[in-house]
């Protein structure tokens, strides 16, 4: 049970888990004045004498200023004259300077790492008031860190190769964005896509504020450029369903789903769509408002152009009679015994651009959507707005065709409702009811809209204006109040709410009712994150590495986040993230080698008993499972084993191994060991 | 036809249609209430085979022993709950391959041995899921409600004296089928974070790391209770442990050979009134 | 005793938050007691209960353990599994007579200089109430060696 088998260590790890010789150590101690901030409360020149006596300090000396450049210059003599195996500065927080100090070790040929800083000035010197109890502390804190740098090892920053590859996931305006950005600057990039087109919910929009110029006009150019550039490799319906591997080096397995039509020869003549004799399919482009055939392109403009079939309710799939696309395909493109395909990608950086969905309003019931046709939800609205959408841009009830007189907006349909919806703002639906109301009055003369809001949130460059010109110039009526009920009476739809600026209960005869959705993440969010491996809040939306500073990474290296899979964002935003994004990816690519502080944890094989704890523990499945093999080939035990590419070396996995088998670089268990028996 | 005997003709079966490889069970110890391991490899070794209630070892930690289960044959072994729950916990640790045991399951209640349905360790699911129903219950002590209502020093002086008897002889590791580790933290010497020497404060030290290491794996079965030569109530710790992370994680130990290990996992909304 | 009783505390203290909190109550210049010493560890999820046990064998008559709030964490878990390694072991030394009062555990970010000062000198205060650890600081003696490195 307890037997050790000859397995040879990783030369690094050997390093880390060995016995440290510490009487040969010659330890250089320098003790900094600060000027009067150290110098004033502890007696430097006492704790120089005190540190010269501890076994194994060659050097101590105090001095006004270390970090100065005769100070560091002094450091660097003393290195070179005395050997000296490590270095203990006693001065400011290593917050400060620990970097400038490890730098003048380096310069003077000294392993930057084995050089370490006593914090006696923030800790110390600026926080106690009786000199001598001051001294007997920088005393200890300077006697605790040479104990710790005379076990500290001679590290190398660690060197990942990089692909100059990225992988963008999400064809939307985030997506595209980010991939356009990439491939412009020279690098390759491979778009995933798991609808049959680019566009995502952009290509859906009919106007976009605050300009109001045509969603269409300035996406589909885009889609387009994507992909025909050189530079990128489009893969539509297609899904990534696996992740491994770590910055500079992911291994991508992406689904590519059986379309049933040749992309390769299909010219996209659509002689097939319009023969498809099966035609009552609900357009999930045109938010169930519209129809499409079996066979067909989401809508006219998609990218590629190239129809799929709908397996679910093609008539040939369900009853085994009919192929007349088959029949009408001069190019003998459809294919009905096409099978998933599975591609396998090298990559070095992975953009997530995965968007968002509307929620789901059948939640509210008192609204009537689902249960009235004419209640519907923004993007439906934006469907009918649409010059390509089902009623080719005018503005008609879905239950009888006719114009409405009076439309009824609700704001926070969902959103900031934490009972029924969801907590957040969804920060784009004030924007787009203004619009909405806009969009009304400019195609309705006439028409009477009322909006029900909580607040108005326009904050955004010419983002206010535009709420102003809604409600000066289209007449848009504002009512600061929530909507209780929706009913259906002689034809109009009853909307009761309160208009809280009057406290007054309000009841409004409306022909039609739209919905200000909230914005969610995909149903599937979640899983996803644990494909690609990243983090995920509560509601399901990625999370970045930091929510100030690292706003478009997420907290695994060497994968980013752009766009409303991170949290609700409206275009510019969106764009924004993404080039912020695709700039990282260039960064990571400038280098053919990526160097990191080697701050990581290393595992001792031969004592580890694989029980996988650790796994399981690590924030950033950065330790995989090994396999330790004999000489025939034959696994004779699976071990830990730490990827220093991805470990970011927080030590969690150290205190959880029960063997004490991993140890991590920097803090090992021999140095803090020291560091408190140095006390 | 006794329970022993329906389970001799059991073993017999199971190894002689080459269903398992081996069988441990238990046979006659040395004195009258004390049983061995047997490992059954024939049929005819099975008539030694004893069944009654002074059975009450955990054999688990025998399937563990290098090199028995890497041929990828199965093993029989006689388990109790609480070693079923047992080798649950080793399989959710990568210790062995659940679907190569084949448990002979019993109970002891009284004298009374009772045979328990079941073949693999999922089989008893149900089972293992009434006694975490029952274990707020089931692990209450009268002697730790006791030592809590004492203060810290008297508590210390009581623990003080338990462990100035131990001789760091290491028995309750050995016995211990969750103590599996290639090397113990306690023969780590770079560095040296338990004492060695048996001088009261190395034992202190190796005792709490020893609990510390059990904290949501340990079944109670009572293994290293039993093999430690100078008596020190080491149930009671692991006990106390149990209640702790059934009561502030709603964990017991070895449900399921899935169940994730309690200090390898977290909930964000963890109980944290101790920390200001 | 005519001189106050000068407790000696040793604090584990996450990089990120804590560490910097310790040095905002610097550049602030609070003022708190000097017993308590300070090591420093990239995460709480770095600190070993094996820690409190060295601390405590040193001589300490108190230890803490600090890091970030949770949500807050560098590297976004490490808290939350040092919080459960936390609650057992607290519960273990509770259960074998270490006073709880000796071993205390915050979440102090990098923001709450203050709160560490007053955290540095509420501790300070306690434990020099309950006086020096005498229980264990026999057992210390009665293995006639100091503790070595």
């Amino acid at each position: 049970m307890r037997t050790e088998y000859p397995v040879p260590l990783a030369p690094f790890g050997q390093q880390l888990h060995t016995y440290k010789d510490c009487t040969m150590a010659k330890i250089g101690v320098f003790i900094c004045h600060c000027g009067e901030n150290i110098g004033a409360k502890v007696d430097c020149t006492k704790l120089a004498a005190a540190m010269g006596e501890h076994p194994g300090v060659a050097v101590a000396v105090d001095y006004k200023y270390f970090c100065s450049d005769p100070g560091q210059e002094s450091v660097k003599k003393a290195i070179r004259e005395n050997n000296l195996t490590g270095v203990v500065i006693a001065a400011c927080s290593p917050r400060m300077h620990e970097a400038t100090f490890r730098k003048a070790c380096a310069e003077a040929g000294l392993n930057p790492y084995m050089c370490e800083i006593a914090n006696i000035r923030e800790q110390c010197s600026w926080v106690h008031t009786d000199p001598e109890m001051a001294t007997e502390k920088a005393a200890d804190i300077t006697r605790s860190m040479v104990e710790k740098v005379k076990r500290n090892n001679k590290l190398k920053s660690i060197e990942v190769p990089v692909t100059r590859r990225a992988l963008v996931i999400g064809g939307g305006i985030a997506g595209i964005q980010a991939a356009l950005d990439i491939a412009n600057a020279g690098q390759e990039v491979v778009l995933v896509e798991r609808e049959p087109t680019l566009g995502g919910h952009m290509a859906q929009l009919s106007e976009t504020f605050p300009t109001l110029d045509c969603s269409q006009c300035i996406m589909t150019p885009r889609m387009v450029e994507a992909a025909q550039h050189p530079k990128i490799r489009l893969l539509t319906y297609a899904e990534v369903v696996g992740v491994d591997g770590y910055i500079g080096n992911f291994h991508v397995k992406v689904k590519m789903k059986a379309r049933y039509v040749d992309t390769e020869s299909c010219t996209g003549c659509g002689d097939c769509i319009t023969k498809c004799p099966n035609k009552k399919n609900s357009s999930e482009f045109d938010c169930g408002l519209g129809k499409r055939t079996a066979i067909y392109t989401p809508f006219a403009q998609s990218v590629p152009n190239k129809p799929i079939i709908d397996k679910a309710n093609c008539t040939y799939f369900k009853n085994g009679k009919c192929k007349v696309c088959q029949k009408v395909c001069e190019l003998n493109s459809i294919n009905f015994e096409m099978q998933d395909e599975f591609i396998d990608l090298e990559v070095g950086a992975i953009v997530v651009a995965t968007g968002f969905q509307v929620q789901d309003n059948s939640v509210y019931g008192e609204y009537g959507y689902g249960k009235y046709k004419d209640v519907i939800n923004g993007l439906q609205f934006e469907r009918l707005a649409s010059a390509s959408g089902p009623t080719f841009g005018k503005i008609l009830r879905p239950s009888d065709g006719k114009e409405p007189e009076t439309v009824v907006f609700i704001q926070c349909a969902g959103s900031r409702d934490p009972s029924k919806g969801v907590r957040y703002c969804s920060k784009i639906c004030c924007m787009y009811t203004a619009k909405h109301a806009m969009l009304y009055a400019h195609k309705v003369h006439g028409g009477k809209s009322n909006i029900f809001y909580m607040d108005i949130r326009a904050a955004g460059k010419g983002y206010d204006e535009f709420t102003r010109r809604a409600i000066e110039d289209d007449e848009a009526s504002y009512l600061r109040g929530r909507v209780s009920k929706v009913w259906e009476e002689n034809g109009k739809l009853m909307v009761r709410g309160v208009d809280t600026l009057l406290g007054k209960p309000v009841v409004i005869a409306a022909d039609m009712v739209v919905l200000a959705t909230a914005m969610v993440p995909q149903p599937d969010a979640k899983d996803f994150a644990k494909v690609v491996g990243i983090g995920y809040d509560e509601y399901g939306f990625f999370n970045e590495a930091h929510l100030k500073l690292r706003p478009v990474e997420s907290s695994t290296a060497g994968i980013f986040l752009a766009g409303a899979c991170q949290s609700p964002k409206d275009i510019p935003d969106s764009v924004a993230q993404a080039s912020a994004s695709a700039s990282k990816v260039l960064a990571l690519f400038s280098k053919e080698k990526l160097e990191r502080e080697p701050v990581v944890a290393t595992n001792n094989e031969t004592t580890c008993a694989g029980c996988w704890g650790c796994v399981l523990a690590c924030p950033y499945n950065a330790i995989e499972k090994k396999d330790i093999l004999d000489r025939s080939g034959k696994v004779i035990k699976r071990v830990a084993s730490v990827n220093p590419g991805l470990c970011q070396g927080c030590g969690t996995c150290v205190s959880f191994c029960r063997s004490n088998s991993l140890d991590l670089a920097g803090f090992t268990e021999q140095q803090i060991f020291a560091e408190v028996m140095g006390l | 036809m006794t329970i022993q005997e329906q389970y001799k003709t059991r073993v017999r079966e199971l190894l002689s249609s080459g269903t398992v490889k081996m069988v441990i069970g238990y046979k006659a110890g040395t004195t009258a209430d004390r049983r061995r391991p047997l490992f059954i490899r024939t049929p005819e070794e099975a008539d030694q085979l004893l069944l009654d209630s002074a059975c009450i070892a955990n054999l688990s930690g025998y399937l563990i022993a290098e090199g028995l289960l890497s041929d990828e044959k199965r093993v029989g072994i006689f388990l109790k709950p609480d070693g079923i729950r047992t080798i649950n916990i080793l399989a959710a640790e990568a210790q062995l391959n659940i679907e190569q045991i084949i448990v002979l399951g019993f109970d002891i209640t009284g004298q009374e041995v009772t045979a328990l349905q079941g073949e693999t360790a999922g089989d008893f699911s149900a089972l293992i899921e009434s006694i975490k129903e029952g274990a707020p219950e089931a692990l209450k002590n009268p002697l730790i409600d006791q030592l809590e209502q004492l203060n810290p020093k008297e508590r210390f002086a009581y623990w003080q004296a338990e462990f100035s008897r131990c001789i760091k002889c290491y028995a309750c590791r050995q016995a211990c089928p969750m103590c599996y580790c290639r090397r113990c933290i306690v023969d780590c010497n770079q560095p040296q974070w338990v004492n060695t020497s048996s001088h009261t404060l190395g034992n202190f030290e190796w005792n709490i790391v020893r609990a510390f290491h059990l904290s949501g794996r340990c079944v109670g079965c009572g293994n290293c209770d039993r093999a430690c030569p100078v008596n020190i109530p080491l149930r009671l710790i692991n006990a106390r442990m149990a209640q702790e992370v059934l009561g502030s994680f709603d964990h017991l130990a070895g449900m399921s050979d899935t169940q994730e290990p309690v200090l390898a996992s977290f909930k964000k909304d963890d109980s944290e009134t101790f920390i200001l | 005793m005519s001189e106050p009783f000068e407790p000696k505390i040793i604090a584990f203290v996450c990089t990120y938050c804590t560490y910097a909190g310790a040095d905002l109550a610097g550049t602030s210049r609070l003022k708190y007691a000097p017993n308590v010493r300070i090591i420093r560890l990239p995460c709480t999820g770095r600190i070993s209960p094996m820690f409190i046990l060295k601390a405590l064998q040193k001589g300490a008559d108190g230890v803490l353990v600090s890091g970030c709030h949770p949500g807050d964490c560098h590297f976004t878990h490490g808290n939350y599994h040092a919080r459960r390694r936390w609650t057992v072991f607290r519960a273990l030394l509770e259960f074998t007579g270490i006073p709880l009062d000796r071993v205390k555990f915050s979440w102090i970010s990098a923001a709450e200089g203050a709160k560490f000062a007053e955290f540095m000198n509420s501790v300070t205060e306690d434990i020099r109430k309950l006086g020096p650890f005498d229980q264990y600081k026999e057992l210390i003696k009665e293995t006639e060696a100091p503790a070595t490195l």
